[in-house]
């Protein structure tokens, strides 16, 4: 495995753990909401 | 409709002073009961493209749409169904503080005119807000069929408003009602609501109290609705005299002193009478039911369906009826997916990925991570869908109220009234609605109780594990099978329900009166419409988490990098080093253990884990389709998936399935588990812990992690402890091992 794959499987990773932060973690603090609008204040 | 809706929120900005009444936003608020019909008005008017979101600091939905008509911009605001503007729920505090202080250009005010009388108290409280009302006086066509006659003129007079009679399920009356809208907006001096006269001695007080209030506080009155803010204050509605920051006033008590001694001390009694009289008088005049009618169907079908006996059988066939056609319609559907996912999507991957040089291991994250973990949930969304769609049906053709109804004795065994088995029932789609829906319920030790218990109810997450498992191990009887993990579901919340009621919430049960709506026969438009939006959240979940989740998956299961068996891989070793736990339950294998992990996050991951871990080996002796024959599989393999469904719902006799159909991970599966120990891990998974998602909503309801690890501990007990009944009952029943 070369550093370019190295590089790209971190990317990948580093991707898919913001997708679940973005998806899981971030939306915890707010109301729940889909639409985003209560997110705005 | 001839409406064009827009939904773009800069539009809303546009509504300064300045613009032109064609250019401004008539922002119209929809307020109404709940089962009124409201939500299926503002659907046939709006559409699918209502945009959906959250009250501002709740979690009540907020519903919104911008649209065209008549050459203007409506703004149509949903506020949730209430039954009152008293401040006793939240979503009678959001309807109120949104009609109060944004004080929108209009409220159409939604009217079941099959329930005059008790809609009426609803629309008596909003004209003493003194915005102009419209009323929908929808539901009309049922109220005609039942040889109602509403004097809908008679109503428009004695109350100043604007009436039009609506049928949100026909789609008749909307154009009349937007265009009576633009009317009053343009000439709200023409339709004023009247000022109600709620008796002597209540109207006596008011004016007292105004002429003080105006000498002592007359920004107040500037502020808020005058003759709102009166009653409010002569009713000394606490949320109210917090808000303004006035307590104890002396002039408030000579106001009401020939109030209550007339009439008594509690003056919010009073008050509500006066307004019941007011709608029961309004009623009494402009309604007139046909003297001698036949029983209604629906208290024919009620004498059954709510009997004292049969009630709860009666509920649990209709459970199991509705797993049967949803499996029976669904499970070819899934099939084909499943068909797709394993075979031309992963070709059509590599045939991508080969040429543009991708590196193996990419190739092999994309086919045995991302295709096979969300995949292998894919598979299941028919299913989901399916059982949304009867869900939909039933809560629509009023059963799920009666169901409610049903349960009240037995929820009242367990402290708990019928209120609170709805966001139980809202739980069999997802736990997380059901959790916020016991805002709903007054009582915060209800609320509690509730929320620990509506994780035990099977959401539409778990249902991908009990369809795996069920067809690879009891193809035969599948919808018993799953109907059973429901019922034990619902038996071990009673059970769990009598532990908590004499430990952590001892008390009575409150008294609560529960409204049954008529049955009506749902649209099919409506039909469709909520079962996307309870459906849609899976296939976001499957392109987001799910898809994020699979490619971790696929990375613990190839790291250390080159590891020759995924038994050695990160997460093959943090199956392994939890298995033994899970021995004494009947799966004590690394496998089941690594799936049970990664199904903390959502429960069909367990299924999208298991997907890639028993990812078949690739098979290099088979030849490689081309892209014709392959778009030619996908076409014919879903005809054929159309006529097994229609042929299993007509029970036409079907070709025997072959044994090379089944998929490499039922295989996999076939060989790790026998009927027992699945059976014992779908119990398993029906219990564990709820999904982050679920324990986050339990954190962020309560504002403690307190309960959340109440639920998730308690949780994690009960699902050990059942898997190994069943497991070890079974084996000395000798049933298996």
């Amino acid at each position: 495995m070369g550093i370019a794959d190295v590089i790209i499987a971190a990317v990948i990773v580093a991707g898919a753990c913001y997708i679940l932060y973005a998806t899981l973690w971030r939306k915890k603090g707010c109301c729940g909401c889909e639409g985003g609008s209560c997110c705005k204040k | 409709m001839s409406t064009q809706l827009k939904l773009k929120d800069e539009e809303v900005q546009g509504e300064v002073s300045g613009q032109s009444a064609e250019a401004r936003v008539i922002t119209v608020a929809v307020a109404g009961n709940p089962n009124s019909g409201k939500s299926t008005l503002i659907n046939a008017i709006a559409g699918t493209r209502l945009h959906v979101g959250n009250w501002a600091g709740v979690t009540v939905e907020k519903k919104e749409a911008l649209f065209d008509f008549g050459g203007r911009k409506i703004r149509l605001v949903d506020l949730p169904g209430t039954y009152s503007l008293s401040p006793y729920s939240q979503e009678e505090i959001v309807a109120r503080d949104y009609l109060v202080h944004q004080r929108p250009d209009l409220i159409i005010n939604v009217v079941d005119a099959t329930n005059l009388e008790r809609n009426l108290y609803l629309t008596v409280q909003v004209m003493e807000l003194g915005i102009p009302v419209v009323m929908a006086l929808n539901i009309y066509d049922e109220a005609q069929e039942k040889g109602y006659r509403i004097d809908t003129a008679g109503i428009q007079q004695m109350l100043g408003i604007a009436v039009v009679p609506t049928s949100a399920t026909k789609k008749t009356g909307l154009d009349e009602l937007l265009g009576t809208v633009l009317h009053v907006v343009d000439a709200p001096n023409l339709r004023v609501p009247k000022r109600l006269n709620y008796g002597e001695d209540i109207e006596l007080a008011s004016d007292y109290l105004a002429k003080t209030f105006q000498i002592s506080y007359p920004a107040l009155l500037q502020r808020y609705p005058q003759r709102w803010l009166l009653l409010k204050l002569m009713e000394q509605d606490s949320h109210v005299m917090k808000e303004l920051g006035l307590d104890n006033l002396a002039f408030l008590d000579q106001a009401l002193h020939h109030l209550r001694r007339a009439h008594g001390e509690d003056v919010e009694s009073i008050m509500a009478d006066a307004r019941y009289s007011l709608a029961s008088g309004l009623t009494r005049e402009v309604l007139q039911k046909p003297e001698l009618r036949q029983t209604e169907l629906t208290e024919k079908i009620d004498k059954i369906v709510l009997n004292r006996f049969l009630g709860i059988p009666i509920f649990m066939a209709a459970m199991w009826l509705l797993f049967k056609l949803t499996f029976d319609l669904s499970a070819p559907f899934g099939k084909w997916i499943g068909a797709m996912t394993d075979g031309p999507f992963k070709r059509w991957a590599s045939a991508i990925l080969t040429p543009l040089g991708a590196p193996d291991w990419t190739v092999s994250l994309v086919n045995d991570g991302v295709i096979a973990g969300v995949g292998s949930v894919l598979v299941f969304v028919p299913v989901i869908f399916a059982m949304m769609f009867f869900i939909t049906f039933l809560e629509g053709s009023g059963y799920m109220a009666r169901a409610a109804f049903v349960m009240d004795r037995t929820m009242h065994s367990i402290g708990l009234h019928g209120k609170s088995f709805i966001p139980m029932l809202l739980g069999f789609g997802c736990n997380v609605p059901g959790i916020y829906a016991t805002r709903t319920l007054e009582n915060p030790k209800d609320k509690v109780l509730t929320a620990l218990l509506v994780p035990l109810m099977s959401c539409g997450a778990r249902l991908p594990v009990y369809v795996l498992f069920v067809g690879i191990f009891f193809p035969k009887n599948s919808s018993t099978v799953i109907w059973s993990l429901y019922v034990m579901g619902i038996l071990l919340a009673v059970v769990m329900g009598l532990v908590f009621k004499r430990t952590l919430f001892r008390g009575e049960a409150p008294m609560f009166i529960m409204e049954l709506p008529p049955y009506r026969m749902p649209s099919l438009h409506s039909l469709c419409v909520h079962t996307w939006e309870k459906g849609k959240h899976f296939l976001f979940k499957a392109g987001t988490y799910i898809f994020a989740v699979s490619v971790l998956v696929w990375f613990m299961l190839n790291l250390p990098w080159g590891v020759e068996h995924k038994r050695d891989s990160y997460l093959g070793q943090a199956g392994a080093a939890i298995a033994p736990v899970f021995e004494p339950v009947g799966f004590g294998n690394w496998e089941a253990a690594s799936s049970l992990i990664t199904g903390v996050i959502a429960k069909e991951i367990v299924v999208g884990t298991m997907g890639e871990i028993y990812a078949p080996k690739k098979d290099e002796k088979k030849g490689v389709p081309s892209l014709r024959e392959d778009l030619k599989e996908v076409a014919t393999t879903f005809g054929e998936a159309c006529v097994k469904a229609v042929k299993t719902l007509l029970y036409l006799p079907q070709a025997e399935e072959k044994e090379e159909d089944r998929g490499g991970l039922n295989l996999a599966i076939q060989g790790a588990f026998t009927p027992l120990t699945a059976y014992a891990f779908m119990a398993f998974v029906l219990l564990y812990m709820p999904c982050v998602v679920a324990i986050a909503a339990m954190r962020q309801e309560f504002g403690t992690w307190k309960w959340a690890g109440v639920g998730l501990l308690y949780q994690t007990a009960l699902a050990w402890t059942a898997a190994l009944i069943i497991y070890q009952g079974g084996k000395l029943l000798g049933l298996g091992g």
